[in-house]
């Protein structure tokens, strides 16, 4: 693996549109437009009369999550086209499908399918209850443990970006408490992601609960692309090993930080962020190491990319 | 506790206007010490974060996030003269910031 050195990383499904992730990419709507079609096909005729600057669909987590997808998938395809060739591929959390897209592990068609499938799944077993997901910057995971001790609350960390950046998941109600409290112990910032479901807590996953039947029926291949997990940052090379990933990615919590320092301990020297916006491209300047992080959404993106083709 | 002169409040208000015209991809002329940072340039918390790491290095400060953290829930802000104000009484008070509530 050390040899290896460019990443593909895939964002988690999105509560806000950027400006208009491709518009520094010449060709690139054509791109969207082609995937974006496909998918109105499979899921819903109205996707087509999706726009960036409308806004489409925010109101409508299940559309804005397929349009995240569809997204993501056409950079991926459009950067490939290129001729940048990733040596590995990741999803942070939901972003997962579209990491699966790029290794040839599903077709698009199935990964809409999976995505539209999971969301039915969840919402069986979080259908009773109000959830939310928020996220605390400036404080360490002792802090926020701490916090979640003193104050008896049943939030879960789900993800760690950074030394001081988290994401918890939890009932709505527990949320907008902890955020309070995460505030008067000093945080810089707390938010309340727009979500309705906490993914990455076992509230995704109480007992008696089988998410597995979201891939009846669809065709799993072993991946092209190495694809590594954000669970426990190991490399997934198999089928059966991805089938896995795919439910426990649903319930388990991630830890983004450390595996962006593992990568970079195994050679992974550039990444790529393939999706909208640039939140984890932002993100990894609070991480250590010398990877590169590029986003098509930034205003140099071409001129770093040609700058870092012949190093690949 | 550091002394301010004239030349470490040109110093911070220039780094201040040049990284969010660079992070939030507008002119400088566009900036000014009025500027909503949230409305106008629609900046974020990791900027904040971004910014008190750039200062911490280059004075190097002896300041936890947390001391700035609990300092800002009682003094919010906004616009861009107000988070000078703010980096000035960071590096010059350092952890003793919150001690300025006493």
């Amino acid at each position: 693996m050390s040899e290896k050195s460019l990443a593909f990383i895939f964002p988690a499904f999105v509560s806000e549109y950027s400006e208009d992730p491709g518009r520094r990419l010449p060709g690139f709507p054509k791109y969207f437009q082609k995937f974006l079609h496909q998918a109105a096909i499979r899921v819903s005729p109205d996707l087509e009369q999706f726009n960036f600057h409308t806004r489409t669909f925010l109101d409508d987590e299940l559309k804005t999550q397929f349009i995240t997808y569809v997204c993501s998938c056409a950079l991926s395809s459009y950067l490939k086209d290129e001729g940048i060739r990733s040596d590995y591929c990741a999803g942070y959390s939901m972003g997962i499908y579209a990491a699966f897209y790029h290794a040839g592990v599903v077709s698009f068609m199935d990964g809409l399918e999976l995505i539209g499938r999971a969301f039915e799944s969840i919402r069986k077993v979080t259908r009773n209850a109000p959830f939310s997901m928020g996220t605390v910057i400036g404080l360490s995971r002792e802090d926020i443990v701490g916090i979640i001790k003193h104050t008896g609350s049943s939030v879960q960390i789900t993800n760690q970006n950074g030394i001081c950046s988290f994401v918890l998941g939890g009932k709505e109600d527990e949320i907008r408490r902890f955020l309070d409290a995460a505030k008067a112990e000093g945080a810089l910032s707390t938010r309340v992601i727009p979500v309705s479901d906490p993914y990455h807590t076992s509230y995704i996953n109480p007992p008696g609960s089988d998410h597995r039947m979201i891939m009846t029926g669809l065709h799993f291949n072993d991946p092209m692309i190495p694809v590594v997990s954000l669970l426990d940052s190991k490399i997934l090379h198999d089928e059966m090993s991805l089938r896995d990933e795919i439910i426990r990615n649903l319930y388990t919590p991630m830890n983004w930080y450390k595996t962006q320092l593992l990568l970079q301990s195994r050679g992974i020297s550039v990444f790529i962020e393939c999706g909208m916006g640039k939140a984890l491209t932002k993100n990894s300047k609070f991480v250590e190491g010398d990877a590169v992080f590029l986003s098509p959404d930034s205003p140099g993106f071409i001129e770093d990319l040609e700058k870092i083709k012949p190093l690949l | 506790m550091a002394t301010i002169t004239e030349n470490t409040k040109k110093e911070v208000k220039e780094i201040v206007y040049q990284f969010f015209a660079e992070e939030c991809e507008v002119d400088l002329s566009e900036i000014n010490n009025d500027t909503n940072i949230i409305k106008d340039l629609d900046g974020d918390s990791l900027m904040f974060l971004e910014l008190i790491e750039i200062f911490k290095k280059k004075y190097n400060l002896d300041i936890e996030l947390k001391t700035i953290g609990k300092y800002a829930v009682k003094h919010p802000v906004q616009t861009i003269g107000q988070l000078i104000d703010m980096q000035l009484l960071i590096i010059r008070h350092e952890n003793k910031l919150l001690e300025l509530e006493k």
